[in-house]
């Protein structure tokens, strides 16, 4: 199977290297879509069956925290697998959202760290979503 | 035993350089920095528990190396994607490197990467030079200097339990 996966990052560079990322982490991928904050965030959701949302926490207009809690809200969308991708540290602001049952990547992260982490979010096992690129560890970082 | 906070400075910048960039620094003198020919520089400001602003310069071999390796190859000729490259590892040093100076809860606010202006290592008026690191790598060299508001960022620079200053 593949995955449809949606980047939510204000820096266009940053979603670029994210995609790069997931590219070599071994998942198979469906199609990707981008939004530069929640609203558009949102937007992308309102458009696209998505699997797997990759969200930034710090963003103008709507941040991470606030897409996310619209998110859980959702009918629709409560149970769609969440990754937050920051540099975000405060113990407080992490268990804040990991009350909403998603997982988090620190910014720097590697392949193999992101590809380990969809799996534990989405409950897959890598056999089921391989794309059988192999990435040996230590191999790739970004 | 704490550590300065040029060493928090030269951990973040290593630890970034290496996963976000695959490039390998190794940390070299300060002294003389002031002639290593710069291709690009880019400012970091922020706010919250502190403020301050961090200030990464890199020459044209790395500015080139960070491009490709984090972009890919055909972004490495671009100056844009050059630039937009190190304002995102410029972004997150500074992200990493202000909890590991004031604690894990202290909250900033980061301003997007901007040029860092024609002196881009010299204290502006109301700022102390907190930590500074000079890194040498194959592709070329990396400068990073942390700069805080001697009024607003005096959480920063007042020595936090178990923080040490540089």
């Amino acid at each position: 199977m593949t995955l449809n996966v949606l980047i939510v990052d204000d820096s266009a560079v940053m979603r670029a290297m994210i995609r790069r990322t997931l590219s070599l982490s071994g998942i198979a991928l469906g199609d990707v879509y981008e939004a530069g904050n929640g609203v558009e965030a949102l937007e992308r959701l309102g458009e696209h069956w998505v699997d797997l949302a990759l969200l930034d926490v710090n963003m103008p207009v709507m941040d991470g925290e606030e897409l996310l809690t619209r998110i859980r809200a959702s009918e629709e969308w409560r149970a769609l697998a969440v990754i937050i991708v920051s540099t975000e540290s405060s113990d407080t602001r992490l268990a804040r959202l990991r009350a909403h049952g998603v997982e988090i990547v620190h910014k720097p992260f590697t392949p193999e760290q992101l590809r380990n982490t969809i799996l534990q979010v989405t409950g897959l096992t890598h056999a089921a979503v391989s794309n059988d690129v192999s990435v040996p560890s230590g191999d790739f970082d970004f | 035993m704490p550590q300065s906070a040029t060493t928090s400075l030269f951990q973040a910048a290593t630890s970034t350089f290496e996963s976000l960039a695959l490039l390998f620094p190794a940390r070299c003198g300060v002294e003389g920095a002031g002639f290593v020919p710069l291709a690009a520089t880019v400012s970091v400001a922020f706010r919250g528990a502190g403020e301050g602003r961090l200030v990464v310069g890199v020459t044209a071999g790395v500015l080139t190396a960070l491009a490709e390796n984090m972009l890919g190859a055909a972004a490495a000729p671009h100056a844009e994607l050059q630039r937009d490259a190190l304002g995102e590892l410029a972004n997150i040093v500074t992200g990493n490197v202000l909890p590991m100076i004031n604690g894990a809860e202290a909250v900033y606010r980061l301003d997007p990467p901007s040029p860092a202006g024609a002196e881009p290592f010299r204290a502006l008026d109301g700022e102390t030079q907190l930590a500074s690191t000079r890194l040498q790598m194959d592709e070329g060299e990396a400068l990073l200097a942390l700069f805080v508001s001697d009024v607003v960022g005096a959480a920063v620079t007042a020595p936090l339990p178990g923080v040490a200053r540089a």
